[in-house]
């Protein structure tokens, strides 16, 4: 075999190398990306995004990991405790069950919105969708597996 | 009022792990473009690199592009895209050049030439939709339009298609033409995903009892008809058989997706089994696409040549491939593969990467599908969720598709493997849909302050 086979061979054995190496890196950094997402998974089932809350209660832009039951209120014992002048001590309860997240509204407070639209009694609402009690805003979101640094 | 924080949208970010990736990526396009020039040439040359170059040069702009929007896009579909439009420069650039010749003016352009183009255009758009793309709400809300769009699509080309190899494809106006069933893969995903998004909850609640099997109430298995009967068209009316298997599977992975139950899925593939059936009986070039692909060797010269001849490739190239260049391109002056241009390039892979380089081309494949629907999985909405995940489907699908039909695994069903095979529609289509997968990796709208509130604080602040 002379050389320039051998230069040949080299060549055509270097560049599936070169296409195994790139896999390789590539797979290395989603192993890395689902340990990471493993080892950081919140036990939430939905997260509630503050979009806006003018007497800073929830914070704006704070996102809230939610379990199943979450009842949003201004008193204290609330999962989510809501300062505004129009909602009540025991405003709303947002639950998910079966497949689907329902919002009650208790009655106790001026109507609580879904999108803008009041609601009257109970609804169902769907990630996305923003909840609205006096001023404050809150969008209902998929629970997020992990928050990069 | 507590003023929210003013997010810097323009805060440049470092990329670093897609910089380490589109190194190995340079590096593998420039091994194998030495290999390719130096079998040509008989002697160690680098021949004439500009093509490489040119498209290592872009991927580095695109790079440079996103680091500078500062958005957290992905950072692996990038060079994924890098490896499979650097292994298709490979190709189009070795292939017999004949294969498309397009006149433009005074200026003719051969196949290699017309696929950088492609790519770099492609490339472009990737870039501009991953970083202006920064709500996908509007593709929600135009879904009708969306649907409307689909349905006027397949009108143009029953009214324009002019038909090639046996299937009513392209569209031709002007000095351009196109496949609009590319597109269509798109627009129909947007409107699937739109749709199943606004109907999960009952799509996934109520049912009705039949003998055994839980299904859902007739009204809520209208759409899964209309979707069969949408693939049932483009079979019969533009004998699209491709588009139409992809359409449907996406279809029903979608419904799983957004429903978890099983019971739509045996309908949607009983209804699949009917349909597939009825046709194989009535229409002709369904049967002859089975026919062939049961027994290439009833007409070995004719119907069965190009299968046949793919699989000699895929045996030519055994393990480690023939080398880049060194290939059975022509049998007596004509390409041995008619379409290994388009719907055969994996025969071509398979031949002079061998089994090494076609398993690397189906791994990149299988990342691809990783990240889009890691990135469906971690979407803020199921509209986002859905759609990422159909996005994804429809290229991963696709590429299975084309790829067991060269491998006589499947009926050859003529569809394009995706950023490989060559073709303008083609390339361009999937890379919107990768360019929309990055924009619906961006997180920093979570992290910060939502855009809405930031908005209205800035204009407070000014």
């Amino acid at each position: 075999m002379d050389a320039f086979t051998l230069v040949l061979w080299a060549l055509r054995i270097g560049f599936l190398i070169c296409l195994y190496l790139f896999l390789a890196l590539v797979v290395r950094t989603l192993w890395r990306d689902l340990r990471s997402a493993v080892s950081t998974a919140a036990p939430s089932v939905g997260r509630l995004i503050v979009v806006a809350s003018p007497l800073g209660r929830p914070e704006a832009g704070t996102s809230i990991p939610i379990d199943a039951v979450t009842s949003l209120g201004g008193d204290i014992n609330n999962t989510i405790v809501v300062e505004d002048p129009d909602v009540a001590s025991q405003h709303g309860l947002l639950t998910f069950r079966g497949r689907a997240w329902h919002l009650e509204d208790r009655g106790l407070g001026a109507p609580m919105r879904v999108n803008g639209e009041p609601v009257a009694d109970a609804t169902t609402v769907h990630f996305g969708d923003e909840i609205g009690l006096g001023r404050v805003r809150l969008r209902l979101e998929r629970p997020l597996e992990r928050v990069d640094p | 009022m507590r003023l929210a924080r003013p997010r810097l949208r323009m805060r440049p970010r470092t990329r670093d792990r897609e910089l380490r990736l589109l190194t190995v990526v340079a590096l593998a396009m420039g091994a194998g473009w030495v290999s390719l020039s130096s079998t040509r040439s008989g002697g160690l040359s680098i021949g004439d690199p500009v093509p490489v170059v040119c498209w290592l040069l872009a991927m580095l702009g695109v790079h440079v592009a996103f680091v500078i929007s500062g958005r957290d896009l992905d950072q692996v579909l990038l060079p994924v895209v890098g490896i499979l439009g650097g292994i298709s420069l490979l190709f189009m650039e070795r292939l017999p050049q004949g294969l498309v010749v397009q006149r433009f003016g005074d200026r003719t352009l051969m196949l290699g030439d017309l696929q950088l183009l492609w790519l770099l255009l492609g490339l472009g758009l990737l870039g501009i939709t991953a970083i202006s793309v920064r709500s996908v709400r509007w593709l929600r809300e135009y879904r009708y339009t969306w649907a409307a769009l689909g349905i006027g699509l397949l009108a143009a080309v029953f009214l324009l298609g002019d038909e090639v190899n046996g299937a009513r494809l392209s569209v031709h106006i002007g000095p351009f033409s196109g496949q609009p069933s590319e597109l269509l893969k798109v627009i129909l995903v947007v409107f699937l995903a739109a749709y199943l998004a606004d109907n999960r909850p009952m799509l996934a609640r109520s049912s009705m009892r039949v003998g055994i099997i839980r299904l859902p109430p007739l009204a809520y298995l209208l759409p899964m008809l209309a979707m069969w009967g949408v693939a049932l068209a483009l079979v019969i009316i533009q004998k699209d058989l491709g588009a139409a298997l992809l359409l449907f599977s996406v279809f029903l992975a979608l419904l799983y997706i957004a429903t978890r139950r099983g019971s739509y899925v045996v309908v949607g593939l009983v209804l699949f089994v009917v349909g597939a059936a009825v046709l194989y009986g009535v229409l002709g070039h369904v049967r002859a696409r089975v026919d062939i692909w049961l027994d290439p060797w009833a007409d070995p010269l004719g119907a069965g040549y190009q299968v046949i001849r793919a699989l000699y490739a895929f045996g030519r190239g055994g393990i480690l491939g023939t080398g880049l260049g060194a290939g059975l391109p022509t049998v007596d002056g004509v390409a041995a593969i008619p379409l290994i241009h388009t719907d055969f390039v994996f025969a071509a892979v398979g031949e002079e990467l061998g089994l090494l380089g076609a398993l690397a081309v189906g791994t990149c494949y299988l990342i691809l599908a990783e990240r889009g629907l890691r990135i469906a999985a971690r979407a803020p909405d199921d509209f986002q969720a859905l759609l990422a995940a159909g996005l994804t489907l429809v290229v991963v699908l696709q590429a299975a598709l084309i790829m067991a039909a060269n491998l006589r695994l499947v009926p050859l069903t003529g569809v394009t493997l995706p950023l490989i095979s060559y073709g303008g529609s083609s390339i361009l289509t999937n890379a919107l849909v990768v360019g929309l997968l990055l924009a619906l990796s961006d997180r920093t709208a979570v992290r910060g302050v939502p855009a809405p509130t930031a908005r209205i604080a800035r204009s407070a602040v000014a």
